[in-house]
């Protein structure tokens, strides 16, 4: 049955419960004598009622938030998995191993998703004067200061509270976390940073014995020398900004290499990457542990950073990168989307072809450890089928040790290590194939913190 | 229970990456006293990096000696002195393997296979050998003497007449304790009425 004709036939019978009086004849009340209730006499009475669109032609689907994968350091968002109310029947929730609906997501227009570890950050459209809110482990500031009494401030939120970011007037319309700091960048392409500056991560002078837990610092960064910054992403311990014309920023550790600067120490000011990069335009970043690949709009693909696993091992046999590597893939086409989790990589060709290396549960079975060149994972294990023979990956993430990857119907398939049910699959055993993952609704954007996930999901109906 | 054996002492570190998680922490010193360790001592300390390089100077000249430099000296550490029978081999067991991510698939059940991060990040160090472990005590603990406290207190340990004080995470001698029967009963059910999240199963100590 299709929508429309689903909703006449429910509006049909709310207006019969909804008629008048004196068209049901008269009702009485139990106790009050027989109870007596007719029905109406005019078979043709239903179709001369008013319709009302109780969808209207203009209204566009919600979009919900879903958070799974270990409770306990209130990451997942619920109050009631970390402190449960007993005599509401609730349960301590150690860990959640299926996706589940947020309540701040009914409530919140939200717009984008970052995890980190332990914690989640919404961005959320811009209604009241707070446009981003988090939730989970707060022992360095990564979620802003919340202090409900003076000098003791809080460790761990359990429910999603706003980041008391002074943004004058601007809105915060994208987040990304790494271990212990926060980058959220306005609708007026300026970053703010805060959280765990240890390593300069959040691109302020490194302050020896600051503890970070106590004062929150939030940062504007205003020494990037471009103007506007379009995507920002988190490695674990470093920030990288890239600009609209296609520039990469990057700040803070860089003992492997992975701020690209040219050295390896840390790096607490904003600069560009050097390397192959320089003078390319490049349209994606991607880091979640050390090792950072990227993508330039004519499809190559960049890399550096850790490369202990055979990430880069295409360009180099040295387990450390300091300097952007152009990575040489014979026979690749062009490259639209990639990944870099802590030992493997992800690849997504413009035929929606998903490729991977490295080392870990590469997507090929639980013997296939590791692979130094990319490898095709069938794309019947994205959905690809009898049934739907058009459908393809369009989009790569990939957490520290799990992949996520989404499909052009909304479909999302996860695989990889599964500490505490982070795959979303019912269960908390490894997984070594790509498995979709039962969401009620299209999956838009997926982001995968160390031990727990998060996406942002738009309503079927 | 009642082992006879003497005990040995080793030095453990709990590394910036579990310091600064709760839950994490807190199933890590579950996880030791499980495994039938006392704890000596127990410091929370920040260390600086012209400390770590100090300490860390025989893996001076190795790719990952800046890495690991940067990070230990990157947040809090906690410092313990660990007692057991076996202590160094025991407690490099329940460790694991140092290369993390290798030792999720290799050891998932040890310490590092569960909570570390990445090969850096591995949450935990402990001593390789005895003498090694005399001079990271040294280091960490100077005020600590080992002849002391083997003349001392090591008796005391031996027959596991101690107490598990909770917030400072340290056996004390029971010798202010009246009652013997308390003694015993607190050191077999720490932290009760708790839950911690083991990496597979939630688990209820009643």
């Amino acid at each position: 049955m299709s929508v429309p004709t689903l909703l006449k036939s429910v509006q049909g019978k709310l207006c019969r419960v909804l008629r008048p009086h004196h068209v049901l004849g008269s009702i009485s009340f139990p106790g009050r004598g027989k109870t007596k209730f007719r029905k109406p006499l005019d078979p043709h009475h239903e179709e001369e009622l008013p319709e009302f669109e109780y969808v209207g032609a203009r209204s566009t689907p919600d979009r919900l938030v879903f958070t799974w994968g270990v409770a306990d350091h209130g990451g997942l968002g619920r109050a009631s998995f970390v402190r449960p109310d007993h005599s509401k029947g609730q349960h301590h929730m150690a860990f959640v191993h299926h996706p589940h609906r947020l309540e701040f997501g009914e409530y919140h227009d939200v717009i984008d998703i970052g995890c980190g570890y332990g914690f989640t950050v919404f961005a959320v459209h811009k209604k009241s004067q707070y446009t981003c809110f988090g939730t989970g482990i707060n022992t360095d500031s990564q979620i802003g200061g919340h202090e409900p009494r003076q000098g003791s401030s809080l460790g761990m939120l359990i429910n999603p509270a706003p980041l008391n970011v002074a943004l004058k007037g601007s809105a915060v319309l994208k987040v990304s976390c790494g271990r212990a700091h926060t980058v959220m960048l306005t609708d007026t392409g300026k970053v703010w940073t805060v959280g765990c500056n240890s390593y300069g991560q959040c691109g302020r002078p490194i302050i020896p014995d600051e503890d970070y837990g106590r004062t929150p610092v939030y940062r504007n960064l205003q020494d990037i020398p471009d103007p506007t910054i379009t995507q920002i992403e988190c490695g674990q311990d470093t920030s990288f900004f890239l600009s609209e014309s296609g520039c990469v920023y990057s700040c803070g550790w860089g003992a492997d290499g992975q701020t690209g600067r040219g050295h390896y120490n840390n790096e607490p000011s904003v600069g560009p990457v050097v390397g192959d990069v320089e003078g390319e335009k490049i349209i994606k970043v991607s880091c979640r542990a050390d090792c950072v690949l990227a993508i330039n709009d004519k499809g190559d693909v960049f890399g550096w950073g850790n490369s202990e696993y055979g990430q880069l091992n295409s360009v180099t046999d040295e387990m450390q990168l300091h300097t952007s590597r152009r990575l040489e893939f014979p026979g690749m086409k062009k490259v639209v989307d990639v990944a870099a989790g802590g030992t493997m990589c992800l690849l997504l060709d413009e035929d929606g072809q998903v490729f991977s290396w490295g080392f870990g549960p590469i997507g090929k079975g639980p013997e296939v450890t590791h692979s130094k060149d990319p490898t095709p994972i069938p794309s019947t294990l994205f959905g690809c089928n009898e049934i739907t023979p058009e459908a393809k990956a369009v989009s790569v993430n990939s957490g520290v040790n799990h992949f996520a990857v989404i499909n052009n119907f909304g479909s999302l398939f996860t695989w990889g290590k599964n500490p505490g049910g982070c795959l979303g699959q019912g269960h908390s055993n490894d997984h070594y194939f790509p498995l979709r993952v039962a969401i009620a609704g299209q999956v838009l954007k997926v982001s995968c913190g160390v031990d727990h996930t998060a996406a942002l999901v738009k309503e079927i109906v | 229970m009642a082992s006879r054996l003497p005990l040995q002492l080793t030095l453990a570190l709990l590394k910036p990456d579990v310091t600064r998680v709760p839950p994490v922490l807190k199933a890590i010193q579950h996880k030791i006293i499980d495994e039938g360790f006392l704890v000596v001592r127990s410091k929370e300390m920040r260390l600086r990096q012209e400390q770590m390089e100090k300490f860390y100077e025989e893996h001076k000249g190795k790719f990952f000696y800046n890495r690991l430099i940067t990070f230990m000296a990157s947040g809090p550490t906690h410092a313990l002195i660990l007692a057991h029978e076996n202590a160094i081999k025991h407690w490099r067991e329940v460790m694991g393997p140092t290369k993390v991510y290798r030792t999720k698939y290799e050891a998932p059940h040890t310490i590092r296979g569960r909570y570390g991060l990445t090969d850096t990040r591995n949450s935990t160090h402990g001593s390789d050998a005895e003498d090694t472990a005399a001079r990271e005590m040294k280091f960490f603990f100077p005020e600590f003497c080992q002849e002391v406290w083997y003349k001392e207190q090591e008796s005391r340990f031996r027959r596991r007449m101690v107490v598990l004080d909770e917030d400072t995470f340290v056996h004390s001698s029971a010798q202010c304790c009246r009652d013997r029967h308390t003694i015993q009963y607190v050191y077999l059910l720490p932290w009760r009425d708790k839950k911690v999240w083991r990496g597979g199963t939630s688990i209820t100590k009643h």
